[in-house]
Formats: C-alpha cells, structure tokens, sequence
C-alpha cells in the first residue's frame, strides 16, 4: 500500500475556491479521516486523489511519486461513493468481482478463487445472501454495503471511501463501522475516509483533517480533536450535544478577571486560562467580550450550591440518554447542555426549577469568534 | 388534550391479507408524552395513521376519553400532524404557516394573534415570521412545523420521525424544544420513530411493535432494565446488548471462555424447569465493569480487538472465545486506556443480567 501526499493541492471551479492549499499526508497503513461539513470541500480533495477532477495547483504523491498527469485507471485506488454507482444489469455478485476482473490489475484469478475472494468480502458485509440480486430489488442499504464490498474486493496502493456507511440504519452503521476498522487493522490498509459525522471520524481514524470552507482547519489524533479543539467551528462539530459555547463580557470584579453571560451568570476566569482568554477577547459594544466552551460532561449539577464559583439558572428541558439524561439551559439566547450520568436511577429535576451549575475549571477553553452562534438553526 | 385508549385494535390490508396491526391494547394517558418505537414494516406507522383518522380501523376500538372515535374523520378528532417532512404551505409566510390550524377552526383574529404570538416566542421564531418557507432553513422549517402542531391545544398531538434526519447540531435543540413545548403546553403527544436513542429521550412511556404486534410497553427505565424478550432487549440501547449461549443450575450459571467455563451469579434463583437447558444470556456494554487484572468476584475474560473512540466514551469489542466463539461489546469512559490484544476481565452486577429462554426473557418485572 502507499503513502499519499497532498502539497498545496488548490481546486477552483470557475473563481470558487472549492479547496484551497490542503497539504496533508496520509502514511502507509493509516487510516485517515477528511471531515467537515456539507461543501467544505472534502469530497473534491477525494476525487482529486482518485485522478477522476484534474488538480488545478499542486502536487499529489504516492510513495514519492507525482500523480498529477496519471489518469484514474493507473493510479491504482479502490473507490466506493456515497451514490453506490452500481452496474445496473449486473447482479451483486459480478458487481462485485469487477474489480477483480479488470485486465489492468493482471489478476487472472480462477473461477474458484474468484468465489472465494468475492463471497469473503461479502459475508464479512452481511451481503453474502443477496449475491445473486440485481442492484434494482436491494434497498439503499444493502447498495451501499455493495458498493463497499466492490472497493474493498481488492487490495490497491489506496482505499477511498466517500461517505460510504452514510445510508445504513443507525444499527447497521454502528456494526459496519465495527467491520471496517477490523478490515483496516487486519489488511494494514492506507485509507482515505471522508465523512460529515464525527462519530465515524473518531472512531475510525488514526488521524482527523477538519475541513472547512476548503482549508483544513484541524489535523490530529481523534483525542485531541475531540479534548483540544482548535476553534469553535471544529468544537461545535464535534459531539452530541455539541460543545457549549458562549459569548460573555470580561469585567473585573473584587479583583479578579471574571466571565459574565446574563444577568446570574459571573465566573471567576481560572488563573492558567487568563492569557488565553485576553488572547481571543474582542471588542464589543464598548466592552470586551470573549467566547467560552466546555463540553456538556464537565458542568456539574446539584440543587445545593456547588462550590463558591457556581451559579444558578433555571432548567430548560430534560431528555434522556440510555445511561445519563441531558438538561438545557438557555443563557442569553443561546442553549447549552449538561450531561449528567444516573449511576442511580434517572435525575428527578424539573422544567423550570433552578439548579446550581459548576464549571470544571479543567476543561473549559476560549476561542476567538469564528462563528456565529446566534445563527440559530 | 385527551386519554386515547386502543382496545384490540387491528388493521388488515385486504390486497394479499397482510396483517399491518395485530391485536393491539394500550392507553395513552391525558398529557403524556409516549413513543412508538419500532422497525419499519412494525406497524408503526398504521397505528399512527390510524389514530389519525387516516385509514380505516379494521377491527377493534380507538376511544378519545372514552368515546369511540372510529367513524371520525381527521378534522373531526381534533389532532396536530408534524411530519418529517415538514409539509409546510410554500405560498403562506410562517406567521400564517402557524396560524392556519387556528384559522381553519374560525378563531377570532386577536385570538390567532396572541396564540401565534406565544408559540413563535417559545420556539425563537419572533424573527421569521414574515419570511417564506423556502427561505429558511432545514431546522427552522422543522421548528415552524413544530409551532403549528403545538399552537393550539387539540385532543391529540402526533409526531412522526420530526428530527432523526436532521444533522447532529441541531437535533440537541429540536430535542429540548420539543420536550420544552409538550411540558410547556400538556399535550398529549405521541412521537413516531425508528431510532431508539430519540423515543429514549424524548417520552415518559414506549410502546415497542414489531412484526405488527405490541412487544412492550413502559417507561424508559422499565425497558432498559428488564426487557420483555429478545427483540426488545436488543432494539434499545447503542451499543446493544450482548447475547452469549448460557447453561444455568439454581443461581449460579456458566458460560463458556477462552480460559475455560466461567461462573456468573444471577439477580434471582430461576426455576428448575430452565436446569441444564441451553439459554441466552445478555449483558448490556453499558453495565459492564472492565478490569485490567482479574478481580475477586465473578467475570468473563476477553481479548481485547478493537477500541473505538466516541468522544465522552469509548467502545471496546473483545473476544471472549471458548465453545460459543461470541463477542462482546463494552463501553467505558473515554479517560480510560487499553491496548488491543490485551485481556482484560468483564463483570457485571447481578440486577444486570438478563436472561432469555428463545426469545422470552426469564427474570420479568
């Protein structure tokens, strides 16, 4: 398998920057995730790999060697798309062993290890039934899992996949997805993963590039992305609910540099976050403001007061999770969300009734304004 | 606002006689708020469009506090419909969107006024009341089709799968909105949907239906804990739970391990007649303690064979070997570190074992 390297790689449609000075390596044996939102440019980055959208500045290397003038068919990547792109008239079987079948690898494999190779892969997808089928009587499900079978049949320098578990049920998601990082670890495959939901991309990757607006605006370990997130655009795509943010005023109080969202909520700015905080304050309405985040684990909940620091607001709504139950709160027009775990049974607070919060000091961070968050959706 | 009792309701299709609803009782309480949870092809959405006054009943009774509502139409139930598909007026601006349910009943033009009013301020649509529906988006549109079903207070309020395609920014607000505006407005509500994790956080009760038969009904914490069978006990909950081949004698049980049979000790004696026979015990990945050293106590070893990172938790997948070959998911805090290939040892306590004798789960509520 190869090593694949993106050097200042730039596509524009007509003036649009679709993706704009990427560079970005993915080793041999590596599973890498491109993710971001709808248009960010990820799909574009994929294609430009695969050699089916001519690169417009920039260099793509496998193994060192540019791929730029190479025309799809010798560069040697395995490819399955979010739109299947199944041959109509032939049935899963032989859709699947195309691949296999192509001159251009000079496999020339016997009817037998042909089978072999064919029906592994499709059990392993749980596909192994439907291989007599014709792609128009499988539901979009078991097309997608077909496509993924069709990619994964063969082992080329790269495997990229484009969002290829994004049409399976919740279940079969989950379990899929199980598969695939088996398959990856098993075959020591190089693949290049471009998904929007950050579930995939953290459970599957050894590495993350966050894309945005054709820019990667994060790359690192799943880790890091999920406790360390460079901005609030990579926080706020990250987890379910996703990572609280807020705007507050920095005003000075008995001394101390404190965080002011609302008229209840003042928080003293932990010692070791006052640089970072300056750092990223703005000017805003004559006052300086600045944007906090803390994911919803590290707010703590009681109806007794908490610690000198805690603050009290009344609850929004409550809704529930298997093992931990979610409350809102809305502070100055904006939502944000505490997760509490119920060792012992589910939480009994009340729509309206007002709770103590803590901030972990630990884990909050401030980020400059990237993003709107009165954009409400 | 209504008490709905289904009394031996069924509804069969008379092209090729398929069954779509079979038998099924149950009560929704005045002012709760209750899921239908299923697969598709469960029955779900019959029984939806059947207290709709949508299609037909074919047997069996559907009561609105007491009085039998059959040969009602949909305008005569008195019911709000939010679908999945918004299904707003594309010609009509969201102030209007809001206010058609109220004009259609000739409420007076105050009255339409301070009722749209009050629903735009508790679901932040103050500002979008003179834009068009093609203009918004996706979750605003969703947020004006909640506003219309919840703007007047009718007999029943009927949600079929309004936020589970919706991406995951948005879907913690819809949530808390929509349980905000049902404890904000005491509708009775029932809420249509195919993904577990949404009925879990959503409803006070569940109704389980699958293959059109009701498999369950009760609270969330009811059916987490002790499942009526099989089905129910893998449908919710993600992970779901582990099932592995199981021998019982009195309150010991034995399952088979790379490191030989290992003995677990049951919640409760089960009775004689399950000695010796081969049963299905299930583990929930959530209840499950992973040790890096062998406790005291009873557990299961396993090796490990992959991590997988979600975040707040992490997923481990272990063989657990011997006879049954099986595998088991567990989940454990994300601050938590293992290596794959490692063994590690699962333990549970005992009000966490499940049971199942073929499908029928053994240890009841």
């Amino acid at each position: 398998m190869a090593e694949v390297v993106l050097e200042s790689v730039t596509k524009l449609y007509g003036r649009k920057r679709a993706v704009n000075g990427v560079s970005l390596t993915c080793r041999e044996g590596e599973f890498l995730s491109i993710f971001g939102p709808t248009g960010a440019g990820k799909s574009t980055i994929l294609k430009m790999i695969a050699g089916i959208e001519p690169i417009t500045t920039g260099r793509i290397l496998f193994n060192g060697r540019p791929v730029n003038d190479l025309p799809p068919q010798q560069r040697n990547v395995s490819m399955a798309f979010e739109s299947y792109n199944l041959y109509p008239h032939l049935n899963v079987y032989d859709n699947i062993a195309f691949p296999l079948r192509a001159p251009r690898w000079g496999l020339k494999l016997s009817h037998a290890e042909e089978r072999a190779k064919v029906g592994e892969i499709a059990n392993f997808l749980g596909i192994g039934e439907l291989l007599e089928r014709l792609p128009q009587h499988l539901s979009g499900g078991q097309k997608q899992r077909v496509s993924l079978a069709r990619a994964l049949v063969r082992k080329p320098e790269v495997y990229l996949l484009d969002e290829p578990i994004a049409h399976l049920d919740a279940r079969l998601k989950f379990s899929t997805q199980s598969l695939l990082k088996d398959f990856a670890a098993k075959y020591r495959a190089t693949i290049i993963y471009v998904t929007h939901d950050y579930r995939e991309a953290l459970a599957l990757s050894d590495r993350v590039a966050v894309l945005r607006k054709g820019q990667i605006e994060q790359e690192a370990v799943p880790e890091d992305i999920y406790y360390r997130p460079v901005s609030d655009f990579v926080g706020r795509l990250i987890g379910e609910p996703p990572m609280n943010l807020m705007d507050g005023q920095i005003v000075e109080r008995d001394g101390r540099s404190c965080f002011q969202a609302g008229s209840s909520f003042c928080l003293p700015v932990p010692a070791g976050l006052l640089d970072s905080m300056r750092a990223c304050a703005r000017q805003e309405n004559g006052g300086l403001v600045a944007r906090l985040g803390i994911r919803c684990e590290y707010i703590k909940l009681a109806r007794e007061k908490i610690s000198e620091t805690s603050f009290q607001l009344p609850v929004y709504a409550i809704v529930h999770e298997a093992e931990s139950s979610v409350v809102t709160f809305e502070l100055a027009n904006v939502f944000f969300y505490a997760r509490v775990r119920q060792e012992l049974g589910l939480v009994d607070y009340r729509v309206s009734e007002k709770l103590w919060l803590d901030f972990d000091p630990q884990h909050m961070m401030f980020f400059p304004k990237t993003i709107e968050l009165s954009a409400k959706v | 606002m209504s008490r709905v009792e289904l009394d031996k309701v069924w509804k069969i299709y008379p092209r090729g006689n398929v069954v779509g609803v079979k038998d099924l009782s149950f009560t929704i309480q005045d002012k709760e708020f209750l899921a239908i949870l299923g697969p598709s092809g469960g029955g779900k959405s019959s029984t939806l469009r059947m207290l709709a006054g949508l299609e037909e009943i074919s047997r069996g009774e559907i009561r609105f506090d007491g009085q039998p509502v059959n040969q009602l139409g949909p305008a005569e139930r008195n019911i709000a419909l939010a679908f999945e598909s918004y299904a707003l007026y594309q010609r009509l601006s969201v102030y209007e969107n809001i206010a058609f349910p109220l004009r259609a009943r000739k409420m007076k033009k105050a009255a339409v006024h301070e009722k749209v009013m009050s629903i735009a301020e508790l679901l932040d649509l103050k500002d979008l009341l003179k834009k068009y529906p093609s203009s918004l988006a996706g979750g605003q549109q969703q947020r004006v089709s909640l506003g219309r079903a919840f703007v007047r207070q009718p007999n029943l309020t009927l949600l079929d799968e309004p936020i589970s395609h919706m991406d995951q920014r948005v879907r913690a607000e819809i949530r808390a909105r929509i349980r905000h505006l049902h404890d904000e407005m005491k509708n009775t509500t029932v809420y249509v949907t195919h993904d577990q994790a949404e009925a879990v956080s959503l409803c006070d009760r569940m109704v389980i239906l699958h293959k059109a038969e009701l498999q369950q009904i009760g609270t969330v914490e009811e059916i987490w804990s002790r499942p009526a069978n099989r089905f129910v006990a893998f449908f919710v909950g993600e992970p779901a739970m582990n099932f592995l081949p199981a021998k019982v004698e009195g309150e010991r049980l034995t399952v088979s391990s790379a490191q030989g049979p290992r003995r677990l000790t049951l919640p409760a004696a089960v009775p004689a007649k399950y000695s010796g026979k081969e049963l299905t015990l299930g583990l929930r990945p959530q209840q499950l303690k992973v040790h890096r050293r062998e406790p005291s106590g009873d557990s299961l070893p396993g090796k490990l064979r992959l991590i997988e990172f979600q975040g707040e938790t992490t997923v481990l997948t272990l063989s657990v070997g011997g006879e049954s070959g099986g595998e088991m998911k567990a989940v454990v805090a994300a601050t938590e570190r293992f290596e794959t290939g490692q063994t590690v040892w699962l333990s549970a306590e005992a009000k966490n074992i499940h049971l199942f004798d073929g499908e029928e789960a053994i240890f009841k509520k």
